[in-house]
């Protein structure tokens, strides 16, 4: 029909001044011009993203090919998202011209282009498009990077832990014996596994000789177990110089075990596994004793809680003489005095010196004794006579503020009393008071726990009221 | 308006209609300017008559809702591929197939009518007057769109139409209060109120209609009904699905909502029974949407690919339309073709301009939140910051 009168007779149509303003801009007769507007010739069809989280998904099958008609609402294809394999559909009518990322074919990213459409009635054989597509159908899998230098991409990292950890013994041996890195060797091996014949090209093609076994690194095994953990962290960080530092650095200590340790060791060690320890504690009220003891230093007389502790102690045992037993090879013996071993830490262990005679000597000629043997145990100036013996031992962490703690019996003896330190605390009364804490481990087959709660009590009414200390054997309640 | 040249009086060209032969006729080249057509019959609740059956239909007003169908399915579609884009984010709810319902009731609706509908709304903002870059820049965010990109898919208004409204049945109670306004101002103004399928369940729906009944409010109860709220379809989640009688004392008119001419009668109608203060009217329009319930649905999982392709080729709107105009010589096919094409023209050029215009910048964090500040301090991130209100533009519908 003739374009003429329908233009005329057009004239109402909304698209009025397109049609005029395109007339007039092509310059072109009326009988030339074939359509009113300027045309798309294709429709791009980009990867959708069908889900919310969806950045890249896998084309699964086309169902419809290359010339096949689309109507709206029609099915182009199948997409596998995240989450699901969802349909892709088109309102679009038209012709399907071109595919370009065919069935099967993973990671596409959203928004690259997959097909062209063209219009109903176009020649979609020669459909084009503005831009190429971004992505090819096939996408190789990536190759494995060589890499000489420490690079500091993660992915790298990851597949080198990877690789530390999964060297066969072969490899493993000629990496020690030339002295490499598994890393600075490109692997040919399934996922980048690093393979003997990777390790003997790499020593052929470099020259390298095997390294001298006295100059020769950690071993190679027990660096890279302990390379793995901090490879972890250093993924975070991205940077992988420390795995090259490692390998020559020392990551532990050895300590020497002196004699005195070892022989500590191997008596704390029968002690607590050949006698039945027994345990009991008990909480004494100091409040007097401190009173006391600031009274007598503010007439200047100066003793310590320590040393009061130890009068305190042998009384108790002179009062209950089935706590005081010592062993003697098989026979269980009750010395006639009571010698207490002080525990003094030095620096080269635990030793006890012993005051010997407590319950002949005032608190102040016991204090005098305790500093002189502590004072002589730290040098190591310590008599043999002076820390073996005694019938009972005590150890006091007080000072460092441990409230509680149980002690490990020194044999012959059998028992050993851990005190702890005074602590601010609500007594019964309502009123604050302050409360030490004392730990009895004790021999079970030696001593009955009758005699050792005896003994306990007996101590605390001794703390609580320094008075009784005065009173001696009757003072025992019945 | 449209010229009539009477070049080819008393020229008889035959009519292929449903039924009635036409009335009279003005052909040019071929083309008449008039016809009239058949509609399927209306189903009436408590109404002793009811629209009309058989309609006329000008050339003109046929290009016309022609043209505004396609814009609506095509915008809708540019909406969607966006989305798949991820250029538009968070919720966007699709209008296509159901175009006929909006347009056929904008046809018959008067100037100083209101609408005010739920989330499926774009195609609404399209018809009440907010163009296509206006409605396609909103939901991409950006400064040209109609809230100034910081309303986005449910957050659309114009004169007279008061949005998209997230909450499900929100918009009911609202929409007798706009006609309560209406009838309080003294116009004689309609507010159309719509809502879906799922909606109908709502109880402030019942409660809004007892008391428009009561006081007569001009409101027309709109029920969108699409065959399925979500994923359920109405057998499964209503006990009655004549929705167009459950206003029970509200006369209600079930219309199929695929057909534009038969919602434009019917709405006609329904504005004229309201508008001569009879009180409030329902209406069930019966469509179809292609899409699923929004983006994130791909509207398959509770019904099958067949049963949409088979709307779509039997009972589509623009088809169906299409082919009336056509069989009737309203238009030919190539002019039907040059609007398709002007149609896709205007529509690719609208999502280039909301992909690529600016989004508006911090400085209008405080732009336009009241329309009548008359505290101008607004509070900021703890009760120490104050901010000041600013003035852009005027408040739509104040």
């Amino acid at each position: 029909m003739a374009s003429i009168t329908r233009f005329r007779a057009c004239d109402h149509l909304l698209n009025l001044n397109i049609f005029r303003s395109s007339f007039k801009k092509n310059g072109m007769l009326n009988a030339l011009w074939f359509h009113t507007t300027p045309r798309r010739l294709v429709v791009e069809l980009k990867m959708p993203s069908l889900s919310p989280t969806m950045t890249s998904g896998t084309i699964v099958n086309w169902h419809k090919k290359e010339g096949d008609t689309v109507n709206p609402g029609d099915v182009l294809c199948e997409i596998q998202t995240d989450k699901a394999v969802m349909a892709f559909e088109t309102e679009e009518e038209g012709t399907l011209a071109k595919i370009f990322i065919g069935n099967d074919s993973h990671d596409v990213q959203v928004g690259s282009l997959i097909a062209l459409l063209a219009e109903p009635g176009e020649d979609w054989k020669n459909a084009t498009c503005s831009d190429t597509p971004k992505v090819a159908s096939e996408k190789p899998k990536n190759p494995p990077k060589p890499n000489c230098e420490v690079s500091s991409s993660e992915h790298q990292d990851k597949r080198n832990s990877k690789r530390a950890m999964t060297l066969g013994p072969a490899v493993r041996n000629l990496l020690e014996r030339y002295g490499l890195s598994p890393i600075a060797i490109l692997g040919s091996g399934p996922r980048g596994l690093l393979l003997k014949g990777d390790v003997l090209h790499h020593i052929q093609k470099e020259n390298l000789k095997p390294v001298p076994i006295s100059s020769a690194a950690e071993p190679k095994i027990s660096s890279k177990a302990i390379v793995t953990e901090p490879q972890k962290s250093d993924l975070q960080k991205g940077t992988t110089k420390k795995i090259q530092n490692l390998t020559h650095e020392q990551e532990y200590q050895d300590l020497e075990l002196s004699s005195m340790r070892r022989t500590i060791a191997k008596r704390l060690t029968a002690s607590k596994t050949g006698i039945p320890h027994a345990y009991s504690t008990i909480n004494c009220k100091v409040d007097t004793v401190m009173n006391l003891r600031q009274k007598f230093k503010n007439e200047g007389i100066k003793f310590s809680i320590n040393d009061i502790i130890i009068k305190a102690v042998a009384t108790a045992l002179d009062l209950c003489p089935e706590a005081n037993v010592i062993w003697q090879g098989d026979q269980l013996v009750q010395p006639t005095n009571v010698d207490i071993s002080v525990a003094v830490a030095t620096n080269s262990g635990l030793i006890t010196p012993i005051v010997t005679d407590v319950l002949g000597r005032g608190v102040l000629e016991i204090g005098d004794m305790v500093r002189d043997l502590a004072e002589r145990a730290r040098g190591g100036k310590l008599q043999l006579h002076e820390f073996q013996g005694g019938s009972f031992t005590i150890s006091n962490l007080g000072m460092y503020g441990v409230s509680e703690f149980s002690a490990i019996i020194n044999p012959p003896q059998c028992a050993i009393l851990a005190v702890g330190g005074s602590r601010l605390e609500l007594g019964d009364d309502g009123k604050p008071a302050m409360v030490m804490s004392a730990t009895l481990s004790y021999d079970g087959e030696a001593i009955s726990p009758v005699a050792a709660a005896t003994f306990m009590s007996t101590l605390q009414r001794l703390l609580e009221s320094p008075q009784s200390l005065l009173l001696g054997h009757r003072s025992l309640p019945e | 308006m449209f010229s009539v040249t009477l070049r080819c009086l008393g020229r008889q060209v035959h009519q292929q209609n449903k039924s009635l032969a036409p009335l009279f006729t003005y052909s040019k080249n071929g083309l008449n300017t008039e016809a009239t057509f058949d509609t399927k019959p209306f189903k009436l609740h408590k109404l002793e008559e009811g629209p009309a059956t058989t309609v006329t239909l000008s050339r003109q007003d046929a290009l016309k809702y022609y043209k505004d169908m396609q814009m609506i399915r095509r915008m809708e579609t540019a909406a969607g591929n966006l989305y798949k884009e991820k250029i538009i984010r968070g919720f966007c709810h699709l209008y296509s197939g159901q175009e006929a319902c909006c347009v056929g009731m904008r046809a018959s609706m008067r100037s100083y009518d209101a609408v005010i509908t739920a989330y499926r709304a774009h195609g609404w903002t399209y018809i009440m007057g907010v163009d296509a870059v206006g409605v396609l820049a909103e939901l991409t965010g950006r400064s040209t769109g109609c809230a100034r990109g910081k309303g986005g898919s449910m957050h659309m208004y114009v004169k007279n139409f008061y949005g998209g409204n997230g909450i499900v049945g929100a918009q009911q109670p609202l929409g007798a209060g706009i006609a309560l306004a209406l009838k309080y101002q003294g116009t004689d103004g309609v507010c159309l109120t719509l809502y879906g399928d799922g909606a109908a369940n709502q109880g402030q729906l019942y409660e809004a209609m007892n008391m428009a009944q009561l006081w007569k409010l001009p409101v027309i109860f709109i029920c969108e009904n699409n065959g399925y709220g979500m994923g359920t379809s109405v057998d499964r989640a209503s006990a009655s699905t004549a929705y167009y009688t459950r206003g029970d004392y509200v006369p209600g008119i079930w219309v199929d909502g695929m057909d534009v001419l038969a919602v434009r009668e019917a709405t006609r109608f329904a504005i004229d029974h309201c508008a001569t203060g009879k009180g409030p009217m329902v209406m069930e329009v019966v469509t179809y949407r292609y899409s699923g319930h929004s983006m994130s649905d791909p509207g398959t999982s509770y019904r099958s690919r067949d049963e949409i392709q088979e709307v779509r080729q039997t009972r589509d709107p623009i088809t169906g339309f299409r082919e009336r105009m056509l069989s009737t010589d309203l238009a030919t096919a190539d002019e039907l073709k040059d609007i398709d094409q002007n149609v896709r023209q205007v529509i690719d050029d609208a999502v280039k301009r909301a992909k690529s215009d600016k989004e508006i910048g911090l400085d209008e964090l405080t732009a336009d939140i009241m329309s009548n500040p008359i505290d101008t301090r607004v509070r900021g991130v703890t009760a120490f910051d104050t901010l000041t209100h600013k003035r852009i533009g005027p408040a739509v519908n104040s």
